[in-house]
């Protein structure tokens, strides 16, 4: 029997949304199970914030509460170790440009596991131990605990002010945004030509169903 | 004592809040009818005013973003078949949801909570949601409403009887009251449900938090069996 031709998922993600952390960690559990081909898209979610005119929940105060809440929940629901950052404002309004062009830079120039892990670094640092993730020493230290080597690290961070890696998080961006983006996580399937664009940590049941596989929670 | 299923005493109560303006309420109304027995759960239907909700929580409906409610109409679409409920969307949406509202739909549905059983509530609340999200008919008219109460099983002589209720000051107090309480557990939109365990009230929003909800309950959650649909 031939084997089916491998799904192709896209996920496009900020490091600033802990939503997408969740995500991330379902997704990348379900990869091998589901055989999907799983492409990260680091995109710039103040970009699409803009662009869709939509804005983050946290400015409604109600809202943010709950978020804390259901955060925390998912978190230990997904076993993904989330803390509350202190001043999650603060933090937010730093803004992710440079981690995302870092990220967006390993994705250019190193492979899958290397984006996998210095993503997941970063979402460690702002998400879960407080820490900066705006100044070079902080992305230098994201990318060693992620495994990259000490040149390659450096290297990575002069390659964020380079042409080819700011225009290639805004064809990330746009791309998302072509596809009816609005926040993040955009999750794009690709099934038989066609292109499903899922928003959100919370669907995949209907991912799964869609693909014909099967979705048993968190792993 | 052990924890017998046919103990009332260990059942745990879950408050769904609701207004059947709102199709994502009807998805989560759906899937606590169907979980219903399998958790052992007392189900207590409180309908809110979902006006009142986004007022007094300062949220905006998420149609009110082109992005946003693009993908909601996606996004009902999927569910509608993943979770086998006959949603469709009115023709005109932003007229039903916001020029003709469901004030008196909602104090109908209190009314009826006041002097009726649980049953009947959850059967008139089913017939508005298949009237408004399914069927693209007004829910707004006296022989509207009159309509849904006796399709769901309401003697037209009681029917007549309840709509005149939706006038009297303490459906209409019940109503705010409940709305009241949904705003202080935190609400900002529909549903909001709150899951009483271990004398402490846990409050989640929107349809897609049962696999957390289970698992606050110490039960399981296997998706949204179909099979159990009432529709």
């Amino acid at each position: 029997m031939a084997t089916p031709a491998k799904r192709t998922v896209e996920f496009f993600y900020d490091v600033i949304s802990p939503y997408s952390w969740i995500a991330f960690e379902q997704i990348c559990k379900y990869r091998g199970r589901w055989g999907i081909d799983l492409k990260f898209k680091p995109f710039l979610l103040g970009g699409v914030f803009k662009a869709s005119g939509n804005d983050t929940p946290s400015t409604n105060s109600q809202k943010l509460k709950y978020i804390v809440l259901d955060m925390n929940r998912l978190a230990k629901f997904y076993k993904v170790p989330f803390q509350n950052p202190p001043n999650m404002m603060e933090m937010i309004m730093k803004g992710t440009l440079s981690a995302q062009r870092f990220i967006v830079a390993a994705s250019m120039d190193l492979h899958d596991k290397a984006t996998e892990n210095i993503s997941r670094q970063l979402w460690m640092r702002l998400w879960s131990k407080n820490q900066d993730a705006t100044t070079p020493e902080s992305l230098f230290e994201a990318a060693r605990l992620a495994g990259v080597d000490e040149n390659q690290a450096k290297k990575l961070l002069t390659r964020m002010k380079d042409s080819d890696v700011k225009d290639g998080l805004k064809q990330n961006t746009e791309r998302a945004l072509k596809n009816g983006a609005f926040g993040s996580p955009t999750i794009l399937v690709h099934i038989d030509g066609k292109s499903h664009m899922f928003f959100g940590s919370d669907r995949f049941h209907i991912i799964a169903h869609i693909m014909g596989v099967k979705y048993e929670g968190p792993l | 004592m052990t924890s017998s299923g046919f103990s009332q005493v260990g059942r745990k109560t879950v408050e769904l809040f609701y207004d059947v303006v709102s199709p994502y309420s009807w998805i989560g109304f759906e899937l606590l009818c169907r979980y219903r027995h399998k958790w052992n759960i007392d189900l207590k239907f409180k309908p809110f005013f979902l006006g009142a909700i986004m007022h007094y929580s300062k949220n905006s409906p998420p149609g009110s973003n082109l992005h946003k409610g693009n993908y909601a109409g996606k996004d009902l679409h999927r569910l509608r078949s993943y979770c086998n409920i006959p949603l469709n969307a009115p023709s005109d949406v932003a007229e039903v949801m916001f020029v003709k509202g469901t004030l008196s739909a909602q104090r109908l549905l209190t009314a009826i909570s006041m002097d009726l059983d649980d049953k009947a509530v959850e059967d008139v609340s089913r017939e508005l949601w298949l009237r408004i999200w399914s069927k693209d008919k007004d829910i707004t008219e006296a022989d509207s409403l009159l309509a849904a109460a006796t399709n769901a099983g309401i003697p037209m002589e009681k029917a007549k009887i309840l709509l005149t209720r939706i006038k009297d000051q303490d459906v209409k107090d019940k109503l705010k009251e409940r709305t009241e309480t949904a705003l202080s557990h935190g609400a900002f939109g529909a549903p909001t449900i709150l899951v009483h365990v271990d004398g402490k009230a846990h409050m989640y929003f929107g349809s897609d938090r049962m696999p957390l909800i289970a698992h606050l309950l110490g039960e399981k959650y296997e998706g949204p069996l179909p099979e159990l649909s009432k529709l």
